[in-house]
């Protein structure tokens, strides 16, 4: 529909400022551009130094306090900090949450890569397919946690009359509340229900770069499909697959609304993750203190996870 | 025309606030909080509550309403989500002029300066002194008082009449002590059918608490000491109540339901008239009733005899950041007056707040509503500052003990780690 | 081409490709309908009543609370302001950062980023304290500020990539048009990003009409609910059952607008994606 397509292919690798500055001219140039860029900038400036780097440094700030609801907090550090040591329920929900992001990362990403190489080839219907491997991302995750509410439930699911009628159950089983097995794999049914589409389109789009010459040549080479898939489908893939990986697994340790509404952190604290108690010691136990401090170790754990997927891939790329 | 709309709201919002922290400050450092000449016709205040007691307080402000020309408009929360709505609220400067709380909540409010201070006002009724003591001392700290009983509910044990007939048991008799009242349910279960003997929230440390703890209080024994402070819970008196809640999950007397019940369908259980026998709030009887069940009331036993009731409910205070004080206590006080008390809340089968209106002719008329105000006398309001982080919300140390003593490997291993779970956490600051 | 090439091989060959080719539509349809069953499902169980089939499901959730009608303004107002946020901001960043050079260009662009980086209660908790100073608590306006800040990096990345990708001769004409740099951009360029617009705008709204964490800790009046904070309170409403159907029925109501705009949508929905994702 537009003629002037946006392809990231026919852009420069970096159009940089425009270089029609002629010599002689170009520095006052230069300057009144520099003051038009920073003038467009400048909602942006706003928007990150007022909402992101205040609250970063107000977390910070807030973490060395007493920080009651109401009247004025009171310096108590580093008392937040150390306490968390001793709270039973966060050491359970770091180990769930760890645990529960190796599962759903290798889950979500094995489904999603075999969605994404069922669909890569151009064939009739495959449009459709796509669609409807995706769909389920269009519906907002808080909504889809309460659609499998219903879906999973014992009390009007189709799944337990389903799973009757084929003979793998013989009796109705209680999937959200009944076991932690049965609660982490409502939750894993879930997430992979909801994201499986929307990584298989991210990981599409890395399948679609790779040169269709590369196959054709390994197949007249001989190679079978597992082959073709080691040696050139997942090497070239590899950027795609690492910024994948590293949305799978922020997205897990962060994990929150699918937990609050599915499972409330049940059976027996067994789905109670990390930023569910963060909410727990804002909300329940009213320490915003202990909340900030909590937010800052995850702020630290996050940059330093981050920092090291990022230096493994670049090392990676090098090679 | 959208953002500059937003922004005008926006800066009035701000100024709002300004005021209300100014008014706020001002009020608190009267100490006495006097009312605003004027203020308090033509108000409309606003008020938030549960809604597990939504009923109730609809009623009192319908009435109050119709006779009054202040206008009192209620908003009600899903009771899961309502504590932690009050904190958020709280912190922003947005509560409404009244909220209510789980009485049990009340000391941790009260301590975190969330309602004013009505002490003049609460001492100048001409009926303070028969205002349900353990309410008052929830809402009260250093001698003065925040918050006023609102709603009051009792633990009592719903038996199903027709179901008693069915089994061969006498519908006039129902259990004195708890040994008997596991006997009856599993008689009951015996029936058949989706007919089961008893249920029982084992997955709600509120539902528990509220309906078990008064067993253990039968038999004598406390479930932590009188400031809150230490849990006691692994006593004699509690594991040999759990001991009979265990065998009856154990056995499958219990609905099968029971076991993931977290409260959100307690009532509806009760309602399908499946049960024989259940203990269960005071206030669901006209519920009940209306279902069309024969349910017969009962105190609840201990295991050895004797008979208690956790008192609960809702108490109410106004908002510290609340502008329209003098108003909020023309409602609150006529709440507690006889009309109130008597012609909407006893009319109504529930429970009243004052002593000295216990014998109404709506009690009177009815059998059942008189068990309740019966042992309204021996029951008792447990009291600690950090209730809902250690027993109610489904994270709490408690909901973890009592799972552990109904469906763990050991009840007194749940019991003995239970206690220094739990007192760790009433400690926390 | 593959298929021009099985025509010259051998008629085995041909019947396992056959086999191949059932083989894969069934698998691929399988799973087609295992990701709709739970959509179709839900539209199901929202129009299931007692006695067969009707809206009575949809009637009580209009009623819920303060009536439908509010959660839905407050969810319009906060998506409209966070679209048209993101919107003016990014595309005026994007503008920036993609053709100007400015001391502290990429510094700023970089700490726009590393939004991304940060885990997102971290920051709502401070937020909410932020926002009470500011007036701005319990407030659709601060939430869609909020919402803003959280869809400042991909908007930012993306139309910074999409005015990178415009040819100069188009500035350069438009310079010689004698036009500023703003009406160059109002004018000439914006044209030129439409796409990233469309992907923006769509992402925006997606994020913003769905939102719930951020929703459930900055808006605490139930007047101020948007429909996420409302359906899920609808779970615990009817005091002693969960009502099943009511639940659906704002299932429905809520995903009807995403999934409509999606397939509307879904080609710049896509495209927008490949260009984000291709570039970093």
């Amino acid at each position: 529909m537009q003629t002037t397509t946006v392809s990231p292919q026919d852009a420069p690798p970096d159009a940089g400022p425009p270089a029609g500055a002629r010599p002689g001219r170009r520095s006052r140039r230069a300057t009144r551009r520099a003051v038009s860029g920073w003038a467009y900038a400048l909602p942006t400036a706003a928007v990150v130094a007022l909402l992101f780097l205040t609250p970063l440094v107000l977390v910070v700030w807030m973490s060395l306090h007493h920080w009651p609801l109401l009247g004025n907090p009171t310096f108590n550090a580093p008392q937040n900090y150390s306490e968390l040591a001793q709270n039973n329920l966060l050491m359970s929900a770091v180990w769930f949450t760890l645990r529960y992001t190796v599962i759903m990362t290798v889950v979500l990403f094995a489904v999603s890569l075999g969605l994404a190489l069922l669909v890569q080839n151009p064939r009739p219907g495959v449009g459709l397919l796509r669609t409807a491997y995706f769909l389920p991302a269009a519906v907002g995750f808080a909504t889809a946690s309460l659609l499998f509410l219903g879906f999973l439930s014992s009390a009007v699911g189709p799944v337990n009359p389903i799973l009757q009628h084929l003979g793998l159950i013989s009796a109705p089983v209680d999937w959200i509340s009944g076991s932690p097995g049965g609660a982490l794999g409502s939750i894993v049914t879930l997430v992979t229900w909801r994201f499986a589409g929307f990584n298989m389109i991210i990981l599409l789009t890395g399948l679609q770069a790779i040169p269709v010459e590369l196959y054709e040549a390994a197949r007249v080479d001989g190679a079978n499909r597992l082959q073709c898939l080691r040696r050139i489908t997942l090497p070239l893939l590899r950027p795609t697959i690492a910024l994948v990986l590293i949305m799978m697994i922020t997205g897990s340790l962060l994990a929150f609304d699918q937990f609050y509404i599915l499972t409330k952190g049940g059976p027996d604290d067994s789905t109670t993750s990390v930023v569910m108690v963060i909410v727990r010691e804002a909300f329940v136990r009213f320490d915003l203190g202990s909340a900030a401090a909590l937010s800052v170790l995850a702020l630290v754990v996050l940059l330093i996870l981050n920092v090291l997927q990022l230096s493994i891939l670049r090392r990676r790329n090098d090679s | 025309m959208f953002r500059t709309r937003h922004l005008r709201r926006a800066v009035s919002a701000a100024m709002a606030a300004l005021v209300l922290a100014v008014t706020g400050s001002a009020c608190s450092s009267g100490g006495s909080g006097q009312p605003a000449a004027g203020a308090t016709t033509g108000v409309t205040i606003t008020m938030w509550t549960r809604a597990g007691t939504q009923s109730q307080t609809q009623a009192l402000i319908d009435a109050y309403n119709a006779s009054h020309k202040n206008h009192v408009v209620l908003t009600v929360y899903p009771n899961e989500q309502y504590p932690a709505k009050i904190a958020s609220a709280a912190g922003a400067h947005a509560l409404p002029d009244i909220f209510t709380s789980d009485v049990v909540f009340a000391p941790n409010y009260v301590s975190q300066g969330l309602w004013a201070d009505v002490t003049s006002q609460f001492n100048a009724l001409s009926f303070k002194s028969d205002v349900v003591p353990s309410f008052i001392r929830a809402g009260s700290a250093n001698g003065k008082v925040y918050a006023i009983p609102h709603a009051l509910d009792l633990s009592v044990m719903y038996y199903n009449k027709t179901l008693y007939k069915k089994a061969g048991l006498d519908p006039d008799k129902p259990p004195t002590t708890l040994a008997e009242y596991a006997t009856q349910a599993r008689a009951i279960a015996k029936l058949g059918g989706g007919v089961y003997g008893t249920y029982e929230g084992g997955n709600c440390g509120g539902c528990v608490e509220f309906t078990v703890w008064p067993s253990i209080w039968a038999d004598g024994g406390q479930v932590m000491n009188a400031a809150g402070t230490q849990s006691t819970i692994d006593s004699p008196q509690a594991q040999a109540v759990l001991q009979v809640y265990r065998g009856l999950f154990a056995d499958g007397t219990m609905a099968p339901a029971a076991k993931q019940e977290d409260g959100t369908t307690w009532l509806g259980a009760l309602e399908n008239g499946n049960i024989g026998i259940a203990p269960g709030p005071f206030s669901w009887y006209s519920l009940l009733k209306q279902k069309g069940l024969d349910m017969g009331v009962a105190p609840i036993p201990g295991v050895n005899g004797g008979q208690s009731t956790f008192i609960g409910g809702d108490v109410a205070g106004i908002s510290a950041t609340s502008s329209h004080e003098a108003a909020a206590w023309d409602f609150l006080s006529w709440t507690l007056g006889q009309q109130a008390q008597v012609d909407v809340i006893a009319k109504a089968s529930e429970m009243i707040a004052r002593t000295d209106l216990a014998d109404n002719q709506y009690a009177e008329a009815d059998p059942n509503v008189l068990v309740g105000n019966q042992v309204l006398a021996k029951g008792q309001t447990p009291y600690a500052l950090n209730f809902n982080a250690s027993y109610n919300d489904p994270q709490s140390p408690w909901t973890t003990t009592l799972r552990g003593a109904f469906f763990g490997p050991s009840l007194t291993q749940a019991l003995a780690t239970g206690q220094s779970a739990i007192t760790s956490s009433l400690q926390q600051q | 081409m593959s298929t021009r090439r099985t025509d010259r091989r051998p008629r085995t060959y041909r019947s396992r490709r056959a086999a191949g080719k059932l083989g894969y539509y069934t698998t691929a349809t399988a799973l087609a309908i295992l990701f709709l069953f739970p959509l179709l499902w839900s539209g199901w169980a929202s129009v299931r009543t007692s006695n067969g089939f009707g809206l009575a499901n949809y009637r009580n959730m209009v009623h819920y609370g303060d009536g439908i009608g509010t959660y839905l303004m407050n969810s319009v107002e906060v998506t409209a302001l966070t679209v048209a946020g993101t919107l003016t901001v990014s595309l005026l960043g994007g503008y920036a950062f993609g053709r100007f050079r400015f001391p502290g260009k990429n510094a700023l662009f970089l700490a726009t980023l590393a939004i991304l980086m940060v885990p997102y209660p971290t920051i709502l908790i401070p937020l909410y304290v932020l926002l009470g100073w500011l007036g701005l608590q319990n407030s659709l306006l601060g939430l869609a500020a909020v919402l803003v800040m959280f869809q400042l990096p991909f908007a930012t990345f993306l139309m910074r990539n999409a005015f990178e990708a415009v040819p100069q001769e188009f500035e350069d004409s438009a310079a010689v048009d004698g036009c500023g740099t703003f009406a160059t951009l109002s004018r000439v360029m914006i044209h030129a990003v439409r796409p990233a617009v469309v992907t923006v705008g769509l992402f925006a709204f997606l994020a913003a009409w769905n939102e719930f964490f951020a929703a459930l800790i900055l808006l605490n009046s139930s007047d101020k609910f948007t429909l996420p904070l409302a359906v899920v309170a609808m779970e615990g409403r009817t005091f002693g059952s969960i009502d099943y159907p009511t639940l659906q029925a704002g299932v429905v109501f809520m995903a009807i607008p995403c999934l409509m705009l999606f397939l509307v949508l879904q080609r710049s929905y896509v495209r927008g994606f490949m260009a984000g994702a291709l570039r970093s």
